[in-house]
């Protein structure tokens, strides 16, 4: 079997009553681009919270690098290499970016077990490299209340980048924006993958997904219905009807 | 400034307070009420670093406050049951060890709780810290060994360790708890500790996912807090000398500690300081003057006022409202009548009339005292608007002390903000101000 | 024998108490279960309705119980402006839930505070005819005075989750709690939604406090006992749930009367405290974030 990054067998979370997941199997390749779609309530970002353990699944298992994740809480698996940015931009309001950068890299970078500690100094250069990727440098010293809605986005992804991750799920991070803002995150995220980052894309935007992923999942109602190469899986007769009706 | 050179000028600061009152001051009322006033600068730094830090709001500062003075009351009363249980023979326990000690109780107490309920949303918490203080206060009331429902009296040792009377000798260990909190509550502020609690307050679902230890992070700020304040509770049976279950739960204590850093403000150690000298001295005047319960009203009333008007506190005003309270810029006549004192007359003398009425219609309320209070809240805001105006008629606000001198001085002044037009044009204080007449026009004249 | 007599009567003396209980927690069940408001001044108002049957009922010998029904609206009208301040400092910013709490505990505080300076410390009572006599069913003894507060509780309980269920504005209560945008979407507005929702679990704190003056004296103070208790009994019974709460105020009740009778009365302000810390321990599902 290929370098598998992320495996995922039966997987399920209700809330109460409602079966918001369901037996989800999902096998996430090293270095691929996947492209998680599906309408509004399929589940999508439900799914996400339980990778990254924002929320707890009641069934399934899932392994990451080959190691289980079960019991694991959010901060322990994002030292384990996920990251995840929120799909409502969270930022840390009180502090400048650069603060907002700095704490990824003091609290996971820093603590992770027999990696290397990073001094000060070096810690405020990478905070200043970090926005300096995403176009954010000169705006370092202001507070997040001060950036447009793209530069919420682009500070969320850099500080999901900060933690240094082998994993990293962009939950809509496209929603509300422009073409060409579009264009400049889908190259924020290309660019990372080409750094070897595993990336898997949440979306609603067609063809943002269709044009970066190199595979596509569709989650309708909590299930699973198509998994393959995006032209294909698009062709799908069960992901038509789930968008556009019998 | 570097934290080692801080906590060395805190020191100073400290040790010169104890040394100078000590010689200067011999009235004791003065070491009594000052007991209570840094009493509540080592609570509500405390409360505090969880609250205004880390944004877990704590009702529960009675049970911890509490906590540290009944275990010191168990320790007072150590020496003599080993030796009547036991035979066995201790010497008195000192002070400083039963400030250790209920420090380290309430730290655990405060754990315990944090443990219990801080994986829940913060609302819980706080709902938790209320029902821990009746729980604890139970607990006490039936608890026979410390006096229970009846209370208990403390004897204050003949002798203090250093020279002076024994309340002198409390004073100055306040005073050094006081530095220690204020010092921890900066260290704090400054480290990778305190960003992380900021973090938490910021938004705890994101810094989960940035790598932040949230629990474990939550549990060191309740532990902290909670030792800090079982720390400034220990020396309060050999202040009171009589303790008993209802005041030392005291709901003002509770009240105090969450007014005081918000008023005061919650991003920084200088918030609680300032509102725990700005609050505990107003209450240690009023209570002489006017019955406790209006005290107490006073302190809900501003808390109020300041959570729903000022969010920020005193030292966020300056930021939130740079016309009332920054002392930098400039403005216009026309500014400082319409926007200023016309509006100013029109609230003293509705305050006034309200004040009035009430002490009319609820005698027990102090209506006047507070329409008096309102006029001493105005004070900075008339000294930062007239600086302006000096800054705009080109003089350094320093000339607000002409005002000091008397009749002439006033009158100067009062002439210089209110009636002399400003300089058109910018100056070395900034541009020129709405003045009310188009630019045009201005720069022609 | 006498042990048994004891225990049927503090069962009896438990229920008639769980009964006023849901009365006086089916508006936190509302303002914090439903709307996410944490309203830990909940209690200074129950105090507001015990004096203002204390009043009517000293001064113009008016039925407590009629005092209550008769102030709903005053109540109703007051907890409109109360949410309406909230609104205005504190949900239109978005700010942190930690101010929001500070206000309330500001409210609860001046409530206290202000009903001490207007009234003193003393115990205050009402004087009704059903006040004293108690009805007897072989060793089973009904006091009146706790009987007809757990009748009207229960019936004034009823009346809210009928209301709830049925009319238009209670069903748009219901959906706001569970999505506000859901509702927008239905062309009704969150805000009033919740600003009526408000008022009327503070409207219920008239009636509350009218029942809670004809059970027990009042003075100031007591009003703290209850914080515990509201929000043991809102959590305990699943915070949403009305039903659910009546048997967690029924549950709270019969403890609370069962170890006041057995172990002394000064224990009875811990057993709700305790439950309550205990229940967040213990039950985190549905606690947990929303």
């Amino acid at each position: 079997m290929a370098d598998q990054i992320l495996t995922v067998s039966g997987l399920g979370k209700r809330f109460g009553g409602f079966v918001a997941l369901e037996g989800i199997d999902l096998a996430v390749e090293r270095g691929e681009r996947l492209g998680l779609i599906g309408p509004n309530g399929s589940g999508k970002s439900t799914l996400v919270n339980c990778l990254c353990g924002t929320l707890h699944n009641e069934t399934g298992s899932v392994l990451f690098e080959g190691k289980p994740l079960d019991g694991l809480i959010a901060h322990e698996r994002t030292r384990l290499g996920l990251a995840r940015s929120f799909q409502l931009p969270k930022p840390f309001h009180s502090m400048d970016l650069v603060d907002n950068i700095r704490i990824p890299l003091l609290y996971t970078v820093n603590a992770r077990r027999g990696g290397h500690r990073l001094t000060a100094a070096t810690i405020a250069e990478r905070c200043e490299e970090l926005l300096g990727h995403v176009n954010l440098a000169d705006k370092a010293r202001r507070r997040p209340r001060d950036l447009t809605q793209v530069e919420m986005r682009k500070l969320e992804l850099a500080r999901a980048v900060a933690t240094e991750p082998r994993l990293l799920f962009a939950d809509e991070a496209m929603a509300g924006l422009s073409h060409s803002e579009i264009e400049e995150i889908l190259a924020v995220l290309m660019r990372l993958n080409e750094e070897g980052i595993t990336i898997v894309l949440i979306e609603h935007i067609m063809s943002a997904v269709m044009s970066f992923s190199t595979r596509l999942v569709v989650l309708v109602a909590g299930h699973k219905i198509a998994d393959g190469p995006p032209q294909e899986a698009i062709r799908n007769p069960e992901v038509e009807k789930a968008y556009l009706g019998e | 400034m570097r934290n080692s050179v801080f906590w060395a000028v805190l020191l100073a600061v400290g040790l010169a307070f104890i040394v100078l009152s000590r010689v200067l001051i011999a009235n004791e009322y003065f070491y009594f009420a000052g007991y209570v006033v840094l009493e509540y600068i080592v609570l509500s730094t405390a409360w505090n670093i969880l609250g205004g830090y880390t944004g877990y709001t704590n009702f529960g500062t009675g049970a911890f406050f509490a906590t540290g003075a009944y275990s010191s009351v168990v320790l007072h009363k150590l020496p003599l049951l080993l030796h009547t249980h036991f035979g066995l023979t201790i010497p008195p326990v000192p002070l400083p060890l039963m400030i250790v000690v209920g420090g380290i109780v309430s730290g655990l107490v405060g754990l315990g709780t944090g443990y219990l309920t801080l994986r829940l949303r913060g609302v819980f918490f706080a709902i938790a810290t209320l029902a821990l203080s009746i729980v604890v206060q139970t607990l006490i009331v039936n608890w026979d060994f410390v006096g229970g429902s009846r209370g208990i009296y403390i004897i204050r040792p003949a002798l203090a360790p250093i020279t002076g009377g024994y309340i002198q000798y409390l004073f100055s260990l306040m005073t050094l708890l006081a530095v220690i909190a204020i010092g921890i509550a900066r260290s704090i502020e400054r480290s990778r500790l305190g960003l992380g609690f900021h973090a938490i307050r910021d938004d705890e679902l994101a810094a989960e996912a940035s790598g932040v230890p949230t629990l474990n992070l939550k549990l060191i700020s309740t532990t902290i807090s909670g030792a800090l304040m079982g720390m400034a509770g220990a020396p309060l049976p050999y202040y009171v000398t009589y303790l008993d279950p209802t005041s030392s739960f005291n709901l003002a204590y509770a009240v105090n500690s969450v007014a005081m850093p918000v008023i005061g403000g919650m991003t920084s150690w200088v918030g609680p300081l300032i509102g725990a000298i700005l609050l505990g001295t107003i209450q240690q005047l009023a209570t002489v003057m006017i019955s406790s319960a209006a005290n107490l009203l006073i302190v809900g009333l501003l808390l109020i006022a300041f959570v729903t008007l000022a969010p920020n506190g005193l030292i966020g005003l300056r930021r939130q409202n740079p016309f009332l309270f920054s002392f930098q810029g400039r403005v216009s006549r026309r500014q400082i009548w319409l926007q200023f004192l016309l509006p100013l007359i029109g609230i003293v003398i509705a305050v006034n009339i309200a004040g009035a009425l009430v002490q009319v219609f609820f005698p027990a309320i102090p209506g006047l005292v507070l329409a008096q209070l309102f006029a001493i809240a105005t004070i900075w805001p008339q000294l930062a608007v007239c600086a302006k105006r000096l800054h705009d008629r080109g003089r350094s606000a320093w000339f607000l002390l002409v005002g000091l001198i008397p009749a002439v001085g006033g009158v100067w002044l009062f002439v210089e903000c209110y009636c002399l037009s400003g300089n058109s044009g910018a100056n070395a204080y900034g541009p020129a101000p709405d003045t009310g007449v188009p630019a045009a026009l201005a720069q022609a004249a | 024998m006498i042990q048994l007599n004891l225990l049927i009567n503090a069962l009896v003396s438990g229920i008639l108490l769980g009964g006023f209980y849901a009365a006086v927690s089916v508006g936190i069940t509302i303002s914090f279960g439903m709307l996410d408001i944490a309203n830990i001044s909940q209690p200074a108002f129950i105090l507001l309705g015990c004096y203002a049957a204390y009043v009517t009922n000293l001064y113009f010998g008016l039925d407590p119980i009629l005092t209550g029904i008769v102030m709903m609206p005053l109540f109703f009208v007051l907890g409109m402006a109360v949410y309406r301040l909230y609104f205005f400092a504190f949900e239109r910013r978005g700010e942190q839930a930690i101010q929001g709490l500070a206000f309330f505990f500001g409210l609860l505080f001046v409530g206290e505070v202000s009903l001490v300076l207007a009234f003193g410390v003393d115990y205050r009572f009402v004087s009704a005819g059903y006040i004293g006599p108690s009805l007897h069913f072989g060793i089973i003894e009904l006091p009146l005075r706790m009987l007809l507060p757990c009748v009207f509780s229960l019936l004034m309980v009823g009346l809210l989750q009928l209301y709830l269920t049925r009319s238009f504005i209670g069903r748009a209560i219901l959906a706001v709690s569970q999505d506000g945008l859901a509702l927008q979407l239905m062309a009704a507005s969150p805000k009033k939604i919740k600003q009526i929702a408000f008022g009327i679990s503070i409207a219920t704190c008239s009636v509350a406090g009218s029942f809670l003056i004809i059970i027990q004296p009042v003075e100031p103070s007591i009003g703290r006992d209850y914080i515990g208790r509201i929000f043991a009994i809102c959590v305990l019974g699943g915070m949403t749930s009305i039903p659910g709460m009546l048997v967690a105020a029924m549950l709270l009740g019969i403890v609370e009367s069962i170890t006041s009778t057995f172990y002394g009365p000064s224990w009875s302000p811990a057993v709700a405290f305790g439950l309550l810390l205990v229940t967040l321990a213990v039950r985190p599902a549905g606690l947990l974030g929303r």
